[in-house]
């Protein structure tokens, strides 16, 4: 089984080589706790903490140049390292897919999500639309190294009971089985299955604590299942997998007003604010520019006040949403302070794709007549701004603020653009022995995580399944020597990274990206974008270098033939081009009939009528 | 999946805007039974306009035209009032406030009692006392001077001032006790107050609203050859008012009416202390329309001194601002 990231050279993988020359328990030592005893490492192993948050933009958090408030996640950063240059698929279910198995998501079930299944998928290996039997997941993988392994949040791979968190590994869970939905209730978007699915610890639930909200009851569950077995000498392996900042933006009304008027000014605005604090921070080197605003989107200078108030509340609520992400992060991060953990425990925090920038609850109920429509005026028509954020309400805040969580990216989730698939990563904890507070700039995936625990938690990743089938090999690179300090990428020039979702593609080696996009956010064509030089990929270079171009296609030709990617006949872009306007280009200041001001004469020049 | 016409929809709430302009027109005959409707002090985008048309059918042994509500014993009124006016609501001191203009007129006939205590019938028509009114909110959130600002626009607690004028130049005979014109300045100092509960969201809005006002009065130096004077009259009013329907709410209301003794040549009369209770249901029509129907009766109203007083209303007040009309002229083209 070939690997997603290629020793194109024939070296032996890193991690391969790593496991054998220091041994497991070595590489423990190592790792989480150099300064231990061997004796002791068994258990002194790390607590591991992954926090995910669902459709969290790269810019979204402060320490990554947002404006957003996110002092424990920042905390976070400033006690560990910071990945500018780090990448998940792009979009949620797929992401996850690869988080828990470490393998490409077109042979471990997610080469496509269950809801965008297309005719020529149905029934291939690999596109089962949930997390196939076919891998061993990460939290078993642990469970059986003597880890406790706890899940909340958002699961989304799978309903069935063996398919469910319990059946893959989780000891102790409360997880919302669906991709979203309220987080007030029970409710989901279609008419066709208009309750979401929860399990806890293996069972479906039937109805939902008292005082549930998503973000806080994941938190408060997370707080129990560690309590419940903390003092019994075992490390935890805890997954929080929020559901926020997904839209719906269901927010408790304290935290609805705390950015009221303050993104009036505009996506525009904040995206340059953005920019400057991330170059200042050193997330994004000098020079860089912001990708071109979407070209069917307004400049927000000539919408009237009402437009930019009323779009503007979108992102207030969004911003809203993330400091209570931020808020209960925090209470977990207190919780483990409290009783001695935190000192020992990794933290792990991204986003598990690009911002949201497609209007999801259109796409369900937005034709009048459908079932979903009707069902959406039942349970889903609360649509006054002074209603968003309560139940029964959706609000989504659009493309404009979608490019802004991507800052300074192009495009956004669904879509194989820096913007959809690149991602704010922030580890801490005993593993890190970089700088405090530093920015580190390797190439690094959300395939790398899986390799990189294992290896932290004495665990091996065996190469054939419980019952005997042969497993797939591990897509990432261990990030080891990276958070060892002792290199600054797990990739060589060489390595690469590839992506398929709803039949956009991409394919990253070094400093190069060639990509596919359905018309008209691409080309219909491959694109070629240095993405050092130009990571908001303004430029399409591809004419210029046709070598590169070839070069980068054979090997994602290699790439597809390994995972047997079968492109889509049917998806969710496959029509855009008839549904946007025709693309132009972005040119600021375009039409100066729109743009020019009033002119004022001279006053010396002023005059009267004459009779 | 068509996000043009996705960012596009969200200049619908104009039209949230154009409903909110209706909440403040919902005017009242004041001088009927002296009680406003609920939502009368609601706020909205400074520049707005409304005009009301408001018909009242009442009975009972007070003149509706008279604020003071003086009872006459033993009397038996049957009045029809319409009262139109005009008000605009705009910013001062960074505060929303609101002036108006009301023009009381119709018609009143029934058995008084004269001062000399002579029963006659009388039936009256005509203009009452034109009404000048100016409110200014004190707490609560500042002036809408945009439709930004009515978009975040909140009451929360919100208390204003306010204060009438009724000027004396309506109808008038001196040779009889029944008018429509009472021949006498007369006001009313009150605080407003509209207290939300929960969501401000149309379809479940939830409002306590008080007024806690007095009503002063000068003297009619000819009643009937006679010199009538009024000690004020204190008043609270309270409605808790509730969403049905974005579209439809409703209302239960309540006043209490205290002092108000009036003295006609040395001569005292009862000082007042009542109950009144009512309903009131409230439909938008449109943007530009709002059409309210309203049932009031005192209670405890038993003793001939009593104030005996019931009351029908209809309201309909229609709204406008001019960024609101451009604009639905600019999507009808």
């Amino acid at each position: 089984m070939q690997r997603l990231t290629h020793q194109l050279d024939g070296r032996p993988d890193r991690f391969g080589r790593f496991c054998r020359g220091l041994g497991i328990v070595g590489a423990v030592a190592a790792l989480a706790a150099p300064a231990l005893a061997p004796a002791a490492d068994v258990q002194r192993r790390p607590n591991i903490v992954v926090i995910l948050g669902d459709d969290l933009g790269f810019a979204d958090i402060g320490s990554f140049g947002s404006e957003i408030n996110t002092p424990n996640l920042d905390n976070l950063a400033k006690e560990g390292v910071r990945f500018a240059n780090f990448y998940t698929h792009a979009s949620c279910s797929p992401t996850r897919s690869i988080l828990l198995s470490g393998v490409d998501t077109h042979l471990n079930g997610l080469g496509n999500m269950s809801e965008w299944t297309a005719p020529n998928q149905r029934g291939a290996v690999g596109y089962e639309g949930y997390l196939n039997h076919r891998v061993a997941t990460l939290p078993q993988l642990l469970k059986d190294s003597g880890y406790h392994t706890y899940m909340v949040g958002k699961w989304h791979l799978g309903k069935q009971p063996d398919r469910i968190p319990r059946a893959r590994g989780f000891e102790r869970d409360f997880s919302l089985l669906d991709g979203a939905g309220s987080y007030w209730d029970m409710w989901n978007f279609t008419g066709a299955s208009p309750k979401s699915t929860f399990t806890e610890d293996g069972r479906y639930l039937t109805q939902l604590p008292k005082d549930y909200y998503a973000t806080k009851t994941y938190t408060d569950k997370m707080i129990g299942f560690i309590d419940a077995n903390h003092g019994d000498g075992k490390p935890f392996f805890a997954y929080v997998a929020h559901q926020a900042p997904h839209d719906p933006y269901h927010l408790p009304k304290e935290w609805r007003s705390r950015h009221v008027g303050e993104y009036d000014k505009g996506w525009d605005a904040i995206r340059q604010e953005r920019l400057k604090r991330q170059i200042e921070l050193g997330i994004m080197p000098a020079g860089t520019q912001l990708a071109e605003r979407m070209y069917f989107l307004p400049d927000p200078v000539v919408l009237a006040p009402a437009s930019r108030a009323i779009l503007g509340k979108k992102m207030e609520l969004y911003a809203g949403m993330v400091e209570n992400l931020d808020y209960h992060v925090g209470r977990l991060i207190d919780h483990l302070k409290k009783i001695g953990e935190y000192d020992n425990t990794i933290f792990i925090v991204f986003g598990d794709n690009g911002a949201e920038g497609t209007d999801l609850f259109k796409m369900i109920a937005g034709s009048p007549g459908t079932l979903n429509y009707l069902f959406a005026a039942s349970h889903w028509s609360q649509t006054n701004p002074n209603a968003w954020g309560d139940p029964g309400s959706y609000v989504g805040y659009g493309p404009m603020w979608a490019q802004v969580s991507m800052t300074p990216f192009s495009q956004y989730k669904g879509w194989t653009a820096e913007g959809g698939i690149r991602n704010a990563l922030i580890v801490s904890g005993p593993v890190v022995q970089r700088p405090k507070g530093s920015v580190n700039h390797g190439l690094m995936h959300v395939g790398d995580i899986m390799p990189t625990l294992l290896s932290i938690a004495g665990a091996s990743y065996p190469k054939r399944s419980a019952e005997g089938q042969e497993l797939p090999a591990l897509m990432g690179k261990p990030w080891n020597d990276v958070l060892a300090g002792r290199a600054e990428s797990p990739r060589t020039e060489r390595d690469y990274l590839a992506w398929e979702i709803f039949g956009n593609r991409a394919v990253r080696q070094g400093e190069w990206k060639l990509r596919w996009q359905f018309k008209p956010y691409g080309t219909g064509e491959w694109e070629l974008y240095n993405v050092a030089t130009d990571p908001g990929e303004r430029m399409n270079v591809a004419a210029q270098n046709p070598e590169k171009v070839q070069a980068l296609l054979a090997v994602w030709d290699g790439y597809a033939k390994a995972n047997n990617v079968i492109l889509p006949t049917r998806g969710p872009f496959e029509t855009l081009y008839d549904q946007l306007p025709v693309r132009v280009p972005v040119d600021e200041g375009f039409p100066p009939l729109i743009y020019q001001r009033q002119f004022v004469p001279p006053a010396d020049m002023l005059a009267e009528p004459k009779p | 999946m068509n996000i043009v016409r996705g960012w596009m929809n969200q200049l619908a709430c104009l039209r949230g805007v154009g409903l909110t302009l209706l909440a403040v027109g919902v005017f009242c005959p004041l001088t009927a039974m002296s009680q406003v409707p609920p939502r009368f002090y609601w706020k909205t985008l400074s520049g707005a306009s409304a005009v009301p048309l408001i018909v009242t059918s009442m009975s009972g042994n007070t003149n509706p035209f008279d604020a003071a509500h003086t009872v006459t014993p033993g009397a038996d009124f049957e009045g029809t009032l319409a009262l139109a006016g005009y008000a605009r609501t705009f910013t001062l001191f960074d505060r929303a406030a609101m002036g108006a203009v009301l023009l009381p007129m119709g018609r009143i006939s029934g058995d008084v009692i004269t001062p000399g205590g002579e029963p006659v019938s009388q039936s009256v028509s005509g203009f009452g006392d034109p009404t000048v009114e100016f409110n200014l909110n004190l707490i609560g959130p500042k002036a809408q001077k945009n439709i930004p600002d009515v978009i975040r626009y909140q009451p929360g607690f919100s208390l204003d001032v306010l204060a009438d004028l009724a000027i004396p130049i309506g109808e008038y005979d001196s040779s009889q006790p029944l008018n429509v014109g009472q021949n006498r300045w007369y006001g009313r100092i009150g605080f407003p107050i509209v207290w939300q509960l929960g969501a401000w969201v149309p379809g479940r809005r939830t409002t306590l609203e008080f007024l806690p006002a007095v009503w002063l009065f000068g003297d009619n130096t000819d009643y009937v050859g006679k010199t009538l004077e009024t000690d004020p009259l204190y008043q609270i009013d309270a409605h808790l008012t509730r969403d049905f329907t974005e579209h439809l709410w409703g209302s239960l209301d309540a006043a209490w009416y205290n002092g108000g003794e009036a003295t006609v040549d040395g001569v005292k009369g009862e000082e007042l202390d009542n109950y009144g209770f009512g309903l009131t249901l409230g439909y938008q029509i449109n943007d530009n329309l709002g059409l309210t129907f309203s049932y009031k009766s005192t209670a405890s109203d038993n003793a001939p001194d009593d104030l005996q007083m019931d009351v029908f209303m209809i309201s309909l007040v229609s709204g406008w601002h001019p960024i609101i009309e451009g604009s639905k002229r600019l999507k009808s083209e």
